[in-house]
């Protein structure tokens, strides 16, 4: 199954539209990220990981690879979705832009962070 | 018989056959077919002869030059799309003849005898106007409506994306002015103010204002009264002999100098949301039995797409006053602290006017000291708005009791849990001691500037804690804050949207604060946030500015 929910377009950072999709893996459920995640797309994420908390997954990634902007209220989200599943969830950041914001709201400390995918999937 | 298809396209087969047709009821006196001449016309005598506009018309000797057969005389019939005209010879003596002219689609054609003819071609022509004036009324009538809903389709999306509500109510009256063919038209609506009172106010088209500047608001007599009270439209093909008309003390119909109106046509506004009258739309011209139903139809239907309009810009423009209300009464009054130099900012999103969830706040505390706040609710609008403004009061009140930022923070934090709603929010709060030493804690918010008296600016208070609704502990740190030395407080607005990548958005502002003399002025500041945001800042912005300028206690 794969879901994909557009964002609002004009919030993208010139990277072709920012957006959310869900797809279900035999680890769990990847809600993947593209694009700007700020006040515009935050609602769009909580839409997906309230999906995704429906379908009980034993894993949820939230993969920030294709993030181009993290603003607070998609920090927000993230510590929502993480308060959710408490141990469920881990959180792929690839880039330094998207670390940066998290490491100033020391969010670090709370999130599980992988740096990939297939980190974010193995067990442990 | 011949036929030509130069000027004139080709008429279509099945007008083909009624040429045939008619052409082989031309029969001589004596009953026998006669030859008929197949003319096209030219556009300009088609478009002469369409416009005439009727079933049956007589054209006159005007027109008849204009179809250059100067020896005809044109009884015209016309139908539809099919149109006929019966043409008799004007000039019998130069050879008795008649003439059919039948308009089509792609043109008009004249069937032309010449010699004497009887009259069964007049019957024949006469015979398929009949037969087709059903239809052709049919058509007549589909066509207005389809020119009304044209009409209202343009004019309605017109209106209802227009926000402005000057703007608005003078498109509409024009719109709807020119659409009835009135002389003149005027648009009475209804405002409320901000103490919530009501008043009338009027665009016009097609007359001067001073065409109605020296008469008084129209009364509810008896003529006005449907209109106003929504009881529904009036149309009078001649309102000076009404009976409603002239009833009315002082002037007993129109006042002196008041535009001639005797065709008359007035339709209510109803606001679809509440049912309540807006106003309404009053037509006039001075010529009677102008207006038909179909521009009856019209004015009910920018009525419509009025009273929508003006919903909604009323709406809009309440939400936009309580919007900046709110937002001001939410900007703290700061008083001068001795030895300080301060300058604070808020603004709200350039784009947009979304009210956000930024603030500071300035608080000379009981024991001497000054704290500095600066905060960040997640979001926009009133929800982020309110939680803002709990948040400050809470900030303020334990900081006035005399805790130590790191417990203040933690306080506040511990009462967002209580909120309803997650709450996330980023604060940095510093308190600057009598003995000049900076006390500072930080719920995740963006580092501030500290400004030594020379050198570059230090970044302090990252990474310090997570934001308040997510962390609980929020240590303190100590820095000397001498005369000479500043801090500088910001939001995200303004390192976050010229570019996306925070870092570097903070060491842009690091660059261009270390250029500037200090102490920082208002308008370097306002500078600072034009410099860094390129004045494109789609989050709201606030800023604390703070520079120790000499001996605090004199």
């Amino acid at each position: 199954m794969l879901e994909h929910d557009r964002g609002d377009l004009s919030s993208s950072g010139g990277d072709g539209g920012s957006g959310v999709g869900l797809e279900q893996v035999p680890e769990g459920v990847v809600v993947t990220v593209r694009g700007a995640l700020d006040l515009a797309l935050a609602p769009t994420l909580r839409r997906m990981v309230d999906r995704a908390v429906r379908l009980r997954p034993a894993r949820l990634v939230i993969d920030l690879t294709t993030v181009t902007f993290l603003a607070s209220a998609g920090m927000s989200e993230l510590v929502l979705a993480n308060r959710q599943l408490d141990g469920v969830v881990r959180v792929v950041v690839a880039s330094r832009l998207v670390m940066r914001p998290l490491e100033l709201t020391r969010l670090t400390d709370e999130l599980e962070i992988r740096a990939s995918l297939a980190d974010a999937l193995v067990d442990g | 018989m011949t036929t030509t298809s130069s000027g004139t396209d080709r008429p279509a087969p099945e007008v083909d056959v009624l040429l045939d047709a008619l052409a082989a009821t031309f029969t001589g006196v004596d009953g026998t077919p006669v030859p008929v001449e197949r003319r096209p016309l030219r556009p300009d005598q088609v478009a002469g002869l369409r416009a005439a506009g009727a079933d049956v018309l007589v054209l006159d000797d005007g027109q008849l030059a204009d179809l250059e057969l100067p020896d005809l005389e044109l009884p015209d019939l016309e139908l539809a799309d099919l149109a006929l005209a019966d043409l008799a010879l004007a000039d019998p003596e130069r050879g008795a003849g008649a003439a059919v002219v039948v308009l089509h689609e792609q043109g008009g054609t004249a069937l032309v005898a010449r010699g004497p003819v009887g009259t069964a071609h007049r019957a024949a022509a006469e015979a398929v106007v009949a037969a087709t004036s059903g239809l052709r009324r049919a058509l007549d009538a589909l066509r207005s409506e389809a020119a009304v809903i044209d009409a209202l389709q343009s004019v309605g999306r017109q209106l209802t994306a227009q926000l402005d509500i000057d703007r608005l109510v003078q498109e509409a009256t024009n719109a709807a002015t020119a659409g009835v063919g009135a002389a003149f038209g005027a648009f009475f609506y209804n405002l409320v103010n901000q103490f919530g009172e009501s008043y009338t106010l009027y665009t016009l088209a097609g007359a001067p204002r001073s065409a109605f500047s020296r008469f008084p608001m129209p009364r509810n007599t008896e003529v006005f009264a449907p209109t106003f009270d929504g009881h529904g439209t009036v149309r009078s093909d001649d309102i000076t002999a009404d009976r409603r008309f002239g009833r009315n003390a002082p002037y007993h119909g129109m006042p002196e100098g008041h535009l001639p109106v005797r065709s008359y046509l007035a339709v209510s506004v109803i606001s679809p949301t509440s049912g309540e009258v807006l106003g309404g739309f009053f037509f006039g011209h001075p010529e009677p039995g102008r207006f038909t139903a179909r521009h009856e139809a019209l004015a009910e239907g920018i009525a419509g797409y009025s009273a929508i309009a003006l919903d909604n810009a009323q709406l809009y423009e309440r939400e936009r006053h309580f919007t900046r209300e709110l937002s001001r009464s939410m900007v703290p009054d700061v008083g001068p602290v001795p030895g300080l130099e301060l300058v604070t900012r808020y603004l709200p999103a350039a784009t947009g006017h979304k009210i956000g969830g930024d603030w500071f706040d300035v608080i000379p505390l009981p024991t001497g000291a000054t704290a500095f706040v600066i905060g960040d609710v997640v979001g926009h609008g009133v929800p982020a708005a309110t939680v803002m403004g709990q948040v400050r009061t809470a900030v303020r009140a334990y900081a006035l009791l005399g805790q130590g930022p790191g417990e203040v923070l933690r306080h506040v934090s511990t009462l967002l849990d209580t909120f309803a709603e997650p709450t996330f929010v980023t604060c940095l709060l510093a308190v600057l001691t009598p003995d000049d030493e900076l006390v500072y804690a930080s719920a995740g918010h963006l580092p501030g500037l500290l400004l030594h008296a020379g050198g570059a600016p230090e970044l302090i208070g990252e990474a310090m804690a997570q934001p308040l609704g997510v962390g609980h502990e929020f240590p303190e740190r100590t820095a000397p804050f001498a005369p000479g030395t500043g801090l500088l407080l910001y939001t995200d607005g303004l390192v976050e949207s010229r570019s996306r990548d925070v870092g570097q958005g903070i060491e842009w502002l690091v660059e261009a604060v270390a250029r500037l003399p200090r102490p920082l002025t208002p308008e370097a500041c306002d500078g600072l946030v034009q410099t860094l945001t390129d004045g494109r800042y789609d989050d709201d912005v606030a800023l604390v500015s703070v520079d120790h300028v000499g001996r605090r206690h004199p």
